[in-house]
């Protein structure tokens, strides 16, 4: 099938689409559903801009195909904390300073999500390791660090 | 990316029975995170997508007593998580490790991995020390092959049109057996390896020699190669000082033919082999051979 039907769960709502099969989640997310939250950097999983989690796992949204995402769970940024209603990690991520021009930081944030889901009290090393996957051009790396570290201590009081 | 049909089976037998009607015309999808960058490049000639990665008797990981089967769509994350993997094949859970970033570990497949046939694949190194076995299926037959006898150059593999690898067996390690992973890429996360290498030792009854050494380097061929002149060197020689170690590991020299690309020249990646194997090997003699 050239076209594929997919039902899937995004940030806790349900969809039905009608897609080409050569679309990404990462288009889906985008164009189809309007959430432009997630971003396109590199479109070749380097960057980590456009990391969501997918089916519990943090992705690249941008190599998963359409078909995959049918009977799929996603959650993106905005299913993460919003303006009105941030969640630690983007309090912790303004409050530390660790955006500059904020493009890869929608993709920063869900990497922090799925790391202190797995892992609330992270090391220093182990946060580096659980944002290699994603890349900033413009702070460095220490303030994103500093976030999580103060995200983790929001997290567990 | 082009127009693709994409076909989801739910069974072994319906998988195979797709390929085989549509052989030629159609290429096999786990994880896609090597695929998909590829079908965006425009450099997969196939229109029609197998996706394998929802088939149950493709997945898992099976204790086997000395032996340890992966289902060829086991992610690298769950191969990771194997409680059996990091004790049993430490070799095999430091290569996964270092493969790409997490995003994609989570996602991407050991199967797809190894039929990608990248020789600077980093799984595939640790396989070949571990006395892998790719097994494979079509509608005729059921193969097992050595990992070794896989791989035919860049991207090339003995799978026929109609095969689908289906699992990878290795060997555990054992108690009297020490042995690492190295990798160099131009950065820890998301780098594709300059050079990678492993190597198994098992020890012999006298201290610091080894009655069987296997090595292998990645990225420094057109395939994943065994390297038998030092493997020879490391099973009659002492292992009792780092010149020692120095001298064996610059017999890689004469093991590799790696080419000069974007990401290193052929004297950097030469260089670079003999020194990933001189510090693994120093590491495991300066801890006295034990298993850390």
């Amino acid at each position: 099938m050239k076209e594929v039907e997919i039902h899937f769960t995004l940030n806790g709502k349900e969809y039905n689409l009608t897609v080409p099969a050569n679309l990404t989640l990462l288009q889906i997310i985008r164009a189809r559903i309007g959430l432009t939250g997630t971003k396109r950097g590199c479109g070749k999983g380097e960057c980590g801009a456009c990391t969501v989690i997918f089916n519990g796992r943090s992705v690249s949204s941008c190599l998963v195909l359409a078909p995959k995402v049918d009977g799929s769970e996603v959650l993106t940024v905005e299913g993460i904390g919003t303006f009105d209603h941030p969640h630690p990690i983007q309090e912790a991520f303004v409050e530390e300073g660790a955006v500059q021009c904020g493009f890869c930081t929608p993709g920063f944030v869900v990497s922090s999500y799925y790391l202190l889901s797995k892992n609330p009290h992270p090391s220093e090393e182990e946060i580096r390791e659980g944002l290699s996957g994603n890349l900033c051009r413009c702070t460095g790396y220490i303030k994103i660090i500093n976030a999580v570290k103060k995200a983790s201590e929001k997290l567990n009081g | 990316m082009k127009e693709i049909d994409y076909f989801f089976p739910k069974t072994l037998e319906e998988a195979l029975q797709i390929l085989n009607e549509n052989k030629g015309s159609m290429r096999v999808i786990a994880g896609g995170t090597d695929l998909v960058v590829r079908l965006k490049q425009g450099q997969v000639k196939e229109d029609r997508l197998l996706d394998i990665s929802r088939i149950d008797a493709l997945k898992g990981i099976e204790d086997r007593g000395e032996k340890i089967y992966i289902g060829a769509t086991t992610t690298h994350t769950e191969i990771l998580e194997h409680p059996l993997i990091k004790t049993s094949v430490p070799i095999l859970h430091d290569a996964i490790k270092s493969i790409a970033s997490l995003q994609i570990r989570n996602i991407a497949t050991i199967g797809g991995n190894v039929a990608n046939a990248s020789p600077a694949g980093d799984s595939i190194p640790a396989l070949f020390v571990l006395n892998g076995f790719v097994f494979t299926k079509s509608i005729e037959e059921e193969r097992k092959i050595p990992i070794e006898e896989f791989f035919l150059g860049p991207s090339k593999t003995s799978l026929k049109e109609n095969e689908i690898l289906v699992g990878i067996e290795i060997t555990k390690m054992q108690d009297d057996e020490v042995g690492f992973f190295r990798k160099v890429g131009q950065r820890k996360g998301t780098a594709i390896s300059v050079v990678n290498g492993a190597v198994r030792l098992k020890k012999d009854s006298k201290p610091n020699r080894f009655s069987k050494a296997f090595v292998s380097l990645g990225a420094v061929a057109p395939t994943v190669v065994r390297a038998k002149i030092v493997e020879n060197a490391l099973e009659s020689e002492e292992i009792d000082s780092l010149d020692k170690i120095m001298y064996i590991s610059g017999l890689v020299f004469r093991e590799v033919s790696p080419i000069s690309d974007v990401r290193g020249s052929l004297e950097y990646r030469r260089d670079v082999s003999i020194n990933i194997i001189y510090e693994g090997l120093a590491d495991l003699f300066l801890n006295g051979f034990r298993r850390s």
